[in-house]
């Protein structure tokens, strides 16, 4: 994956193992794994091969975990089949691309069981890492000592209570560090209370900006249905403390080529990346946010649109071990085309997530539209 | 025991207010994976199900009696069966239920003893460990549900004395109380929440604490007082001790709603006993759930031992999913689906821990599994 330099996710041998055990060729690109420390020796076995970036690409399945710049889609040959966190709900351009390139997908994110929970997730890593970098810095601007035993507990503030904010609530009550919390615990320090403000409740001034100036923590753990209305406004971040971190946990981008702008949740904030997650409130990086967002008002923040690739490798880990029946249902089907949608288990749920059977056939609304234009 | 030819499902008759039986898709569905199904008589009666509704013309759904429905190859039960029901089944039956195999250590040696097979639901597992057969989503949402209704009828729209919004206090931050906290924020009850938005309500805000906090009275007296709803979601290490003591009740406002939600016992028979998360408050069940803070139930059910003078309106069920049947049984079949698929496939002799991802969790939740894990010979008798 070549998004930033800090990005060093690969899939690890165990999962290219179990694909290549299974009857699979596998290609690998050039130097692949090797920011993660590994060697072509670690992925040596019988159906695995190396390759140049084009030839990985001219596979008859390519799986990358984030989407590939467009230049490298143009890659892949008509008829092949890419698997990736492609987001179709939320990218109808690139949509538009994968189809006018004559390409099968199997969006990741968009495998679902009959329950519409998602099989290939790690949620639970954007929390953790999220809140253990936003407390890195809390304790070390928290006043009076983060480990002081005469300190009050440490407010969190989350806002949003789906599925990346319940885990927010067990990484923050465990400082996303068991080994620090049993440690506070034995020395009596008080623990933390994370008050959890649903999306809808945001828009109340009368309730938010007094619970601002009692937080320690600021969480963006939401879903907007609105992109251009922040949860929380610039201004109101001046109610917080001066010690208060903000966190951004979702990720949304800033688009002021659109009207009325796109805006991230907490108003203002930088977008980080792996190679940069933690802004102080002088960072350059404030002032390169676009124009038409206010930044006035200023916290430490943490924002990084791939919380898991802090720990690349666990987080592989997670993901191989998800992927695994995955993949030895589509190689035992002898592929996609074999796949029925009506079929086993796996099967249902990868047929939910092929980009020739998006969108799902349902009442009229955006995704209906996004077929009729296409 | 080879591949399984016939299954029996047995009704669920541990109180009258429980209603849950497997849909007739999912008996359909049984069927279809090559079974005979033998349904006990009046199966369903309870929620309005005729055995017409299971069989829909299909030769392979048969109406039996209660006995013969534990003597078919396999029996599949939500929760666990009477003890003398278990000498029913046949020596190398192999009995599906929610059979806490970790915690019921005489029910394991019970099973042994008869030569019985058996998958304990709450045991398959996949390779994370992550539970296939589970509705803790229902725990917390049901339990939630019936607080804010309780709530609802003194308050009308939630407009509580402090003018501000519902504060939900929750307990315990494992799978249920992570539940609990979109269930809090969510009042409920979807439908309440749209309409209490669409009024102008004033919503809710769930405030979750760590142990870090809980052992910390002087915290908690500050928190308990601004507590509008207390859920006790906390798995214990130690549940010879309370997570609340008693005397900490009397710091709620008296509306308060007090929600157990880890629905542990009173055992008091045992060394150390088993004491309740939020000491001197009933356990409920499907048949009352309920309880007033004047409910003679609180000094029927709660031995004279356990203090309880401090009391709040209080709402506890042993089995919270129960509370929508219909909804609860839907969600397990789908859960079930793909495992009894293997299972109808394979038989339970053949299930092993390098088979296919659905055999791999079966395998785990076996009593053959249980037992070579050691977990079992190393506990005391």
């Amino acid at each position: 994956m070549r998004h930033e330099p800090g990005e060093r996710r690969a899939f690890l041998p165990e999962l290219v193992a179990r694909l290549a055990r299974r009857g699979a060729q596998v290609l690998l690109e050039d130097g692949y794994g090797a920011e993660l420390g590994l060697i072509p020796a670690d992925y040596a076995m019988p159906g695995v091969q190396f390759g140049d970036r084009a030839a990985a690409y001219a596979q008859d399945y390519v799986l990358i975990l984030r989407c590939p710049a467009d230049d490298a889609l143009r890659l892949l040959r008509p008829g092949a089949c890419l698997l990736s966190m492609l987001h179709y709900p939320t990218r109808p351009q690139r949509v538009e691309l994968l189809r006018s390139l004559g390409l099968e997908a199997v969006s990741l994110d968009s495998i679902k069981d009959d329950s519409g929970r998602r099989l290939i997730e790690n949620l639970r890593a954007v929390a953790w890492n999220g809140v253990s970098a936003a407390l890195q810095v809390l304790r070390r601007t928290y006043p009076g000592g983060f480990e002081a035993p005469a300190r009050p507990p440490i407010r969190v503030t989350l806002l949003g209570a789906g599925a990346v904010g319940v885990h927010v609530v067990v990484a923050a009550t465990r400082y996303a560090d068991e080994a620090l919390r049993a440690r506070l615990a034995a020395a009596g320090v008080p623990g933390v209370a994370v008050t959890v403000v649903d999306y809808d409740v945001t828009a109340h001034a009368a309730v938010m900006r007094p619970l601002l100036a009692q937080t320690d923590l600021l969480v963006d753990a939401t879903q907007r249905p609105d992109p251009s209305r922040p949860v929380i406004p610039n201004a109101w971040l001046a109610e917080l403390p001066a010690h208060a971190v903000l966190l951004d946990l979702s990720a949304d981008p800033y688009d002021c080529s659109v009207d009325p702008a796109a805006v991230k949740g907490i108003e203002g904030i930088p977008q980080g990346n792996l190679d940069q997650y933690l802004f102080a409130p002088d960072d350059p990086a404030w002032e390169r946010v676009p124009n038409c967002v206010d930044t006035r008002h200023r916290r430490w923040a943490a924002a990084c649109y791939s919380w898991p690739g802090v720990h690349p490798r666990e987080c592989m880990q997670v993901y191989g071990q998800q992927l695994q029946p995955i993949l030895r249902t589509l190689i035992d089907r002898g592929g996609l085309a074999n796949l029925n949608p009506d079929g086993r288990f796996f099967e249902r749920a990868i047929a939910r997530a092929q980009l020739s059977r998006w969108p799902p056939a349902g009442p009229a609304g955006p995704a209906s539209d996004l077929r009729s234009s296409s | 025991m080879t591949r399984p030819r016939t299954i029996g499902l047995p009704r669920m008759m541990k109180e009258p207010g429980e209603k849950r039986v497997f849909l007739p898709e999912f008996v359909q569905f049984l069927a279809r994976c090559g079974l005979t199904v033998h349904v006990e008589e009046g199966y369903g009666s309870r929620s309005g199900f005729t055995f017409d509704a299971f069989r829909q013309g299909n030769a392979a759904v048969r109406q039996c009696s209660r006995r013969q429905a534990f003597e078919q190859e396999l029996v599949l039960v939500l929760r666990s069966p009477q003890r003398a029901e278990h000498e029913w089944l046949r020596p190398g039956a192999c009995m599906v239920s929610m059979l806490h195999f970790p915690t019921r250590p005489q029910r394991v040696e019970r099973l042994r003893a008869l030569g019985l097979n058996a998958i304990s639901l709450d045991s398959i597992a996949n390779d994370v460990n992550l539970r296939l057969v589970e509705n803790m989503k229902a725990v917390a949402w049901n339990g939630l549900e019936v607080a804010f209704d309780l709530l609802e009828r003194d308050w009308p729209g939630l407009r509580l004395p402090h003018g501000g919004p519902t504060r939900v206090l929750i307990l315990g931050t494992g799978m249920v109380g992570k539940h609990a906290v979109d269930a809090a924020a969510k009042l409920g009850n979807v439908e309440r929440y749209n309409a209490h938005l669409a009024e102008g309500g004033p919503a809710s805000l769930a405030i979750c604490v760590g142990r870090g906090l809980t052992r910390q009275p002087a915290r908690m007296e500050a928190l308990f007082r601004e507590t509008d709803i207390l859920v006790d979601a906390t798995q214990r290490r130690d549940t010879s001790l309370p997570v609340v003591p008693n005397a900490w009740l009397g710091w709620l406002p008296q509306h308060a709603v007090v929600i157990d939600l880890a629905v542990d016992p009173y055992t008091l028979d045992v060394t150390p006993p088993v004491v309740r998360g939020v000491e001197g408050i009933p356990q409920g069940n499907l048949d009352q759930y309920v309880f007033h803070p004047a409910d003679p139930a609180w000094s029927q059910t709660v031995p004279p031992s356990i203090p309880s003078a401090c009391r709040r309106s209080v709402v506890s069920c042993y089995s919270w999913p129960g509370i929508h049947p219909e909804a609860c049984m839907r969600h397990y079949g789908q859960q079930l689906e793909p495992l009894m698929e293997v299972l109808a496939q394979k038989g339970y002799a053949a299930l092993a821990p390098a088979g296919g991802y659905f055999e791999r969790a079966l395998y785990r939740g076996s009593l053959q599994a249980f037992l070579q894990a050691g977990e079992y010979s190393a506990r005391p008798r």
